[in-house]
């Protein structure tokens, strides 16, 4: 039975949910841009899938961002880091298989590249964010959420936006994004970004993260087995940025998979849970064997 | 890795040698290749680092197609694809099977899928590996393999058309090689060979009759026939099968059904499941998993 726990993390309140017991964990990673996303992220977007496998092995959730009062320098890409690589601290996590969705899939490769004893393994999850984009075109899917940001309204439609099909957003997943935007993590996030923290600090340090990583993966490589699961209807990325990234790590890395899981969109964990699993635990029997 | 023993049985008069080992949900392997072929000979044998690795999950069994390793040639000279996928459905039948999770290599892969479109009740799901000769598309074996620089049937050339297969040529180990070389000099093996390639069985039959099915098999698959879970399996740097002939077959079944997943393994050639045999098992012993009865 997985359980809601709220522990400091330099100084902040983080919420993580797991298993009773932290050891050996594989770690859930919630993405999304803090203040930016119009769905809230957190560990209740991962749907069935934590239930699910807590039954094989620990697991452990929490998202990019956290605390109050969040200032502008630290919503750049290596504050975020920095939050993850404390809180796993604080869990007293010592070995991990991560699974990392969307902007926590960078993060997650950076992690793995500073510390390749702390995380054996990575499973990246519709990450536009660590794709590359080259000179691509303005993505449109949430030029216009309908007023006023983060209410039920406008996170179902956001939400909506990001699927293949709206079938698996119920009014529990809405009303626990809901929740999460109400926390003092979120709104405080959004009015730093609201404030000029995005084109100040955010996106810089995004160019710069991105850079940092196809450095390594162009040099010495990514030093832990990687994995890239996409879904095919992902309206964030392209199916064709995915299959890039999975080839710029595997030219250095040599346990590199790449993964399409068919009529999902940028949530395929909660769309087509049961390849989701499949592809996760699979991946797991190799790096972190529990 | 060694195989499971080795077993016989009838199959509408063709004897027909297949291992089998655990227990659980049944899967099935057909390996890719054709009879008759005299610089390189497929065989059961193909699956022995996957066979024992799963059988501690399931019951595998692998077996040789007709006119391949150790079964028996097909009568009439009929040295036709279809006769293989006959073969391998009768061959379901006679060991009275329930419907088997098919894994399919290569040409062992469209096999497998044509198998399955004609007859449903026997499979359970499919697995697809590297098959160049399902998917819509160019293919470059000829390319790649074309003439060999050594002798035909010897065991360098044996060794560098495999290695011109693999990502990695410490994969064509000295084992499998010996397991090639004991099939080409199979006195019915060399009869194939001069049915297939000497009296050019190969070029005037094989080939524009598998071209005739392969473009039946192709609309078939594009009207939703098909009807069973996939995953398509690939090694990313196999030079005779693209990935992106791949990903057009994933695209093409795609359509039509939501259990189908598309995997690419880095590092890998035509013979994933020879050169990540642990990472390919986890991924398979999974896949069945879900789809159990």
């Amino acid at each position: 039975m997985l359980m809601r726990r709220s522990i400091q993390v330099n100084g902040a309140a983080t919420v993580v949910s797991g298993s009773p017991d932290s050891s050996a964990p594989l770690v859930f990673l919630s993405g999304g841009i803090p203040g930016i996303t119009p769905y809230c992220s957190g560990p209740h977007l991962w749907g069935q899938s934590l239930d699910a496998l807590a039954g094989e092995r620990n697991v452990l959730a929490f998202d990019l961002c956290s605390g109050a009062g969040v200032p502008h320098a630290d919503l750049g890409i290596d504050a975020l880091l920095s939050h993850v690589r404390a809180t796993l601290a604080a869990l007293e996590v010592a070995r991990c298989h991560m699974v990392a969705h969307d902007l926590a899939g960078l993060i997650a490769l950076l992690l793995a590249v500073e510390s390749p004893t702390l995380i054996c393994g990575v499973s990246v999850v519709s990450s536009t964010a660590a794709a590359p984009t080259g000179d691509g075109v303005e993505n449109l899917s949430f030029a216009h959420p309908p007023p006023p940001p983060w209410s039920q309204a406008a996170q179902r439609w956001a939400l909506e936006q990001v699927s293949y099909s709206h079938q698996h957003i119920d009014s529990a997943l809405v009303d626990a994004c809901v929740a999460a935007a109400a926390g003092d993590a979120q709104r405080s996030a959004a009015a730093a970004m609201a404030a000029g923290a995005l084109a100040a600090t955010f996106m810089p340090s995004l160019h710069n993260a991105k850079g940092r990583l196809y450095e390594v993966c162009r040099g010495a490589g990514v030093p832990v087995p990687v994995q890239i699961i996409c879904g095919t209807h992902d309206p964030l990325g392209t199916l064709e940025q995915g299959l890039a990234l999975y080839q710029i790590i595997a030219a250095r890395q040599p346990v590199t998979q790449f993964h399409a899981l068919n009529r999902a969109g940028s949530l395929p964990f909660r769309e087509q849970p049961a390849a989701f699993l499949q592809v996760v635990t699979a991946f797991g029997e190799i790096v972190f064997p529990g | 890795m060694p195989m499971p023993a080795a077993r016989t049985i009838d199959v509408d008069g063709i004897g027909t040698r297949y291992y089998e080992a655990g227990c659980g949900e049944t899967i099935v392997f057909i390996y890719g290749g054709s009879f008759g072929t005299s610089d390189s000979a497929s065989s059961a044998h193909t699956w022995n680092l996957n066979l024992l690795p799963l059988a501690s999950r399931f019951r595998v069994i692998a077996f040789d197609k007709i006119g391949q390793g150790f079964t028996d040639n097909p009568g009439d000279d009929d040295y036709t694809m279809a006769a293989v996928v006959r073969h391998a459905g009768a061959f379901l039948r006679a060991l009275q099977l329930p419907p088997v999770h098919l894994v399919g290599h290569s040409r062992g892969g469209y096999a497998a899928a044509r198998l399955t479109l004609a007859h449903h009740d026997l499979v359970r799901s499919l697995t697809l590996v590297n098959s160049g000769t399902l998917s819509p598309g160019v293919g470059t074996n000829e390319v790649v393999l074309a003439r060999p620089p050594f002798p035909k049937g010897s065991a360098e050339c044996v060794r560098w058309v495999y290695r011109n297969y693999s990502f990695n040529p410490a994969a064509v180990t000295d084992a499998w090689v010996a397991a090639v070389l004991e099939v080409l000099a199979l006195p019915k093996y060399r009869e194939s060979i001069e049915r297939v390639e000497g009296a050019r069985l190969g070029a005037t039959l094989f080939l524009p009759a598998l071209a005739r099915e392969k473009r039946e098999t192709l609309q078939w698959i594009n009207e939703g026939r098909l009807q069973r879970p996939v995953q398509i399996i690939w090694g990313s740097e196999d030079r005779t099968a693209i990935l992106q002939r791949g990903l057009d077959l994933f695209h093409l079944l795609a359509r039509h059904d939501r259990r189908v997943q598309f995997h690419a393994f880095g590092q890998a050639g035509h013979f994933p499941f020879r050169e990540h045999p642990a990472r390919f098992n986890a991924l398979l012993g999974r896949f069945v998993a879900a789809h159990a009865a």
